[in-house]
């Protein structure tokens, strides 16, 4: 079971390197649309929190335990389950202030329905599917650790 | 059918699990939503690949699973809705062999879980849903394949594409015909009958209502058709749908000996604001099942079962 919006509170919080200092922070996503989808088709924009932007390609996405960059997962042939939260891990020196944070995940996919087809074929936009669903997910959330 | 074809259709009252999916997983799971469906009555339902559990490949303890519930609940598999999947990497679009294969993917488990539809999401290039050129020659590549799973695909006619929408006529019907087949067809969403916006839709401009489908024109698709989504945006009090000339159209499909599966597919207001708000996604965990229990029993007063 997931919490009802797409970027979820549960599991947000800062993680530690190897050495036990702070190297970032990472929270869990669910797109809200009402199936899954292959990763080869998802679209991953960048993070934003309290409005500074992280880049796309220096977050890495985990799923079932393994961790991806954007690139990767274009050639990733894989079905994400429904309801199936991936965790976005954002590289960021000393992480998070304990505290509310407005956290934006700009996320997009590619699907055959009812518009024209994907435009940037190399994937460097948000796919095709914006004029239904958009592409802006945010949440404000509370970090404690 | 043929007009010589006298006797009565029978169709089977059933629902489709999309109906659920602003819950499904997030406050219902799958036994809850068996468990929902055989409330109401219903005997047969709609999957969604999306729904099966490590889909492509689900467990053998998860097909078990599903065939408990199936059991437990006495609902029969109707249709699996599935996307014909064209675009599945970057650069350009795949070739037909590389399409066939995701399809015999989705045969192979629709045989495995006992449907014998397939709504078949072809790729469209506009609102109206035009098909992409050249889906023709991958679907009749496709058509052994169907046979041998015994499967039948099926196009979805959603609002705002109609029974008259170019298309539909001068490329899907001519593919049957041309081709002869019988495993390829239309879901006709009775969306596609609406007249106007449904209570709480007025201010969702996503439709318009100035060119809809007539009831009398589904009677030559019949032929063609084994299931389709009974559409609803919203069910009032008296369990009544006054949006899409329900007794009108379930009367043509009768009389002209129908007997294939009509599934409840709720896609109304709630629906689409479900994430909002705390506020919204309550009301969508109590209205949901509410309004889909009070389509089955609108259903269940035209049908007679």
């Amino acid at each position: 079971m997931v919490e009802f919006q797409a970027v979820q509170q549960r599991g947000f919080h800062n993680y530690y390197d190897e050495n036990g200092n702070i190297a970032g922070f990472e929270f869990k996503f669910v797109p809200r649309y009402y199936k899954g989808l292959w990763f080869t088709q998802c679209r991953f924009g960048n993070v934003e929190v309290d409005g500074e932007v992280y880049d796309r390609d220096c977050i890495s996405i985990i799923y079932d335990g393994i961790a991806y960059s954007r690139e990767e997962l274009f050639d990733l042939k894989r079905y994400w389950q429904f309801r199936t939260p991936i965790v976005v891990r954002v590289p960021k020196k000393g992480g998070l202030s304990v505290g509310y944070h407005d956290v934006v995940m700009n996320f997009g996919w590619v699907l055959n329905y009812n518009g024209a087809l994907e435009k940037e074929k190399d994937g460097s936009g948000l796919g095709n599917m914006a004029h239904m669903f958009g592409t802006k997910n945010e949440r404000r959330m509370l970090l404690c650790r | 059918m043929s007009e010589k074809a006298a006797t009565k259709g029978h169709p089977s009252r059933g629902i489709s699990l999309y109906s659920y999916q602003s819950l499904l997983g997030k406050t219902m799971t799958l036994d809850d939503a068996f468990e929902e469906m055989y409330d109401t009555g219903a005997t047969c339902f709609e999957f969604l690949t999306s729904y099966i559990e490590g889909y492509p490949n689900p467990s053998p303890k998860w097909v078990d699973h599903y065939w408990m519930l199936c059991e437990k609940y006495h609902l029969q598999p109707a249709e699996l809705g599935h996307w014909c999947e064209s675009h599945l990497h970057r650069g350009p679009k795949m070739s037909d062999e590389e399409i066939v294969e995701e399809l015999k993917q989705d045969f192979r488990v629709a045989n495995l879980l006992g449907f014998k539809t397939l709504r078949t999401k072809i790729t469209c290039t506009n609102e109206i849903c035009d098909p992409e050129p050249g889906w023709q020659s991958y679907i009749e590549k496709a058509l052994p394949y169907a046979e041998k799973y015994d499967v039948r695909m099926q196009n979805e006619v959603h609002l705002p594409t109609t029974l008259h929408t170019p298309h539909i006529r001068e490329e899907y019907l001519d593919f049957i015909r041309r081709t002869g087949t019988d495993r390829f067809g239309f879901n006709i969403d009775f969306g596609t009958f609406q007249t106007r916006a449904a209570k709480g839709m007025e201010d969702m401009p996503m439709f318009h209502f100035d060119d809809v489908s007539k009831p009398e024109e589904i009677v030559e698709f019949l032929p063609y058709c084994w299931t389709c989504h009974t559409k609803f945006t919203n069910m009032d009090e008296n369990f009544e749908e006054t949006t899409i000339p329900y007794r009108e159209v379930i009367k043509l499909m009768i009389d002209h000996g129908w007997s294939g599966y009509l599934l409840s597919e709720y896609e109304g207001a709630l629906r689409f604001k479900a994430e909002n708000s705390v506020e919204d996604f309550a009301n969508a965990m109590e209205g949901i099942p509410d309004q889909v229990r009070r389509h089955q029993i609108m259903m269940k007063n035209i049908l007679g079962y």
